[in-house]
């Protein structure tokens, strides 16, 4: 007993599967005897879990699920055409003219988005316009970052291996950078979807005409319910989790040697 | 010194050839030029081993040979093939991206094609049918134990189908010339074997087929070559080693009458003692 408690705290040691399950099972239950004592007593610290379920109710009926759908269709919408913008900035950028321009981009990401939403609500008057263009705008820059750097970890050696097989410049292009990596660009979307996520419910509580789980978070601030808050929070963690491994699945099923 | 190119039976001419990265000279002065073996009775090829220490330069010197690297100064040339002789012989070019093959150390393929899409993508600017191509290419499969992992990728075959791979390849899209770097390394016995007989498939297929390999293998470079080039580091004036790669010391086989023994004799090993010698004195 004293041994299998000692290899639970020795690094690098395997243990049975049996074992891992156990140490997630008390890691649960931690969590839960915490959430239980912060719920006691008539001043919470933390809502208890009937208080939850109640907001998670409360959340259905202010239409939960056509928020749900709203962002989802507005980060759909805003990623789709990013990605688009950025594959074809950072597809180009091996031309020694369009490599400035990629960079420049790149480096923009240390913008604040506070700055850019002020300069595109000038010029775009309704909301959903202006949701999906500052999100579009951020997104590129992360994404041109990323996939930058997926570029630039491609071995010369995979180059030359193309060059040798009598690939033009171009060809070498088309098959090595981009067919070649197409697996990366999914999983560069899923590296960066946390900010995507984080950043799509700012944007919709910032401006709320277009509804969205952006909109139930600022709701929240009027009913001061915390039971409602946490529910949502669970909600929109859950939600990003889902994509991710709705991403991580779609890039292992479409490509067999993308085994990373 | 200069070697001027004499268009007659010459296959590969390497005329002074030298790399600067930046500030360093990798490799200088180097020139040697190949002529067509001729071999009694029998289709050869002829076999180029390049032995030499690390760091003297071999995978430099190869990547100018297969075009994919531009020498400072020097130049390479092999046989056009596409113009017709004339009364000096076979009309030479210099070499570009593509008309020498060339494996690397770490059998570098496509990570996204299978064995099978690798090899018609490397026959794709053959003129067969499409019909005559996948025959060629499930043949080359069958008659190098490629079959079963045909439709696998890279990273689902072991180091040896890897290797082979990528020598398929290369034979497919390439005219006449192989390169391969360290072709022998990091391979099991059985391996070796296979790699052997891949040689001589490819020398023996065609007249004009000409493989350049490096190994840290002395003996095997010289049971498998028939011409063996030693790479080190030039001596300067004050008798210092210079750290700049030439070729040191050329042993023709041919002439020595060693090449296509087929045994590893007394007078084999005697030629080795002398490379040895050669190699650790640069
Ligand atoms: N791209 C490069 N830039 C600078 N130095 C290089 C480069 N490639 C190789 N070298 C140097 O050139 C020398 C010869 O390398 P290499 O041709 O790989 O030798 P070998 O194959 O004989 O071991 C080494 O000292 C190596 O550090
Ligand atoms: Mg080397």
């Amino acid at each position: 007993m004293l041994k299998q408690v000692k290899a639970f705290f020795r690094p690098f040691e395997r243990v049975s599967s049996r074992q891992r399950l156990a140490a997630v099972g008390l890691w649960v239950g931690i969590l839960l005897l915490w959430w239980v004592l912060s719920a006691l007593g008539t001043r919470h610290i933390f809502p208890s879990p009937a208080q939850v379920w109640q907001g998670l109710a409360n959340l259905f009926n202010e239409g939960l699920i056509v928020h749900i759908f709203s962002s989802l269709g507005l980060a759909t919408q805003a990623i789709a055409i990013s990605l688009l913008f950025s594959l074809l900035v950072v597809y180009l950028s091996p031309l020694p003219a369009l490599k400035p321009l990629a960079l420049f981009l790149s480096k923009c990401r240390y913008l604040p988005l506070t700055g850019i939403t002020f300069y595109l609500a000038i010029l775009v008057k309704d909301a959903r316009t202006m949701q999906v263009s500052v999100l579009t705008v951020f997104m590129s820059l992360y994404f041109i970052t990323s996939l930058l750097a997926v570029l630039k970890d491609i071995p010369t050696d995979e180059i030359d291996h193309a060059r040798s097989l009598k690939c033009s410049r171009w060809e070498v292009l088309w098959e090595v950078v981009i067919k070649g990596r197409l697996d990366y660009v999914i999983d560069v979307l899923r590296q960066n979807l946390a900010i995507v996520w984080m950043m799509l419910v700012t944007v919709e509580s910032i401006l709320v005409a277009a509804g969205g789980l952006g909109v139930l978070i600022k709701n929240s601030d009027k009913f001061m319910n915390h039971g409602r808050i946490v529910a949502l929070q669970l909600v929109i963690l859950l939600l990003g989790l889902l994509l991710d491994w709705g991403l991580q699945t779609l890039r292992k099923g479409l490509f067999r040697y993308s085994t990373f | 010194m200069t070697n001027a190119y004499q268009q007659t039976d010459t296959i590969l001419h390497v005329e002074n050839v030298s790399v600067v990265y930046g500030a360093k000279t990798i490799i200088e002065n180097i020139s040697f030029t190949e002529k067509n073996t001729v071999r009694p009775n029998a289709q050869q090829g002829q076999t180029i081993a390049f032995l030499g220490r690390s760091g003297r330069g071999k995978s430099t010197l190869f990547r100018v040979i297969t075009g994919l690297e531009k020498p400072t100064s020097g130049r390479i040339l092999i046989p056009d093939y596409n113009k017709p002789i004339n009364e000096t012989g076979q009309p030479a070019k210099p070499v570009a991206e593509g008309d020498v093959g060339f494996v690397n150390q770490r059998y570098t393929l496509f990570r996204h094609k299978t064995v099978y899409q690798a090899l018609m993508f490397a026959l794709r600017k053959s003129t067969d049918s499409e019909a005559e191509k996948q025959n060629k290419v499930l043949q080359y499969l069958a008659d190098w134990g490629l079959e079963k992992v045909k439709n696998q990728y890279p990273n689902e075959l072991s180091g040896g189908q890897r290797q082979r791979t990528a020598i398929l390849e290369q034979l497919l899209s390439s005219g006449y010339y192989m390169v391969l770097d360290e072709p022998f390394s990091g391979l099991d016995v059985g391996n070796i074997e296979s790699v052997k007989k891949a040689f001589h498939l490819i020398t023996s297929s065609h007249e004009l087929n000409t493989i350049v390999f490096s190994t840290h293998d002395i003996e095997l470079a010289v049971e498998l070559a028939d011409s063996i080039y030693v790479m080190g580091y030039a001596s300067s004036p004050n008798d210092d080693l210079k750290q700049v790669g030439t070729i040191v010391g050329h042993f023709d086989l041919k002439a020595m009458n060693l090449s296509w023994a087929g045994t590893f004799d007394a007078r084999h090993a005697e030629c080795a003692k002398a490379i040895k010698a050669a190699m650790l004195a640069s």
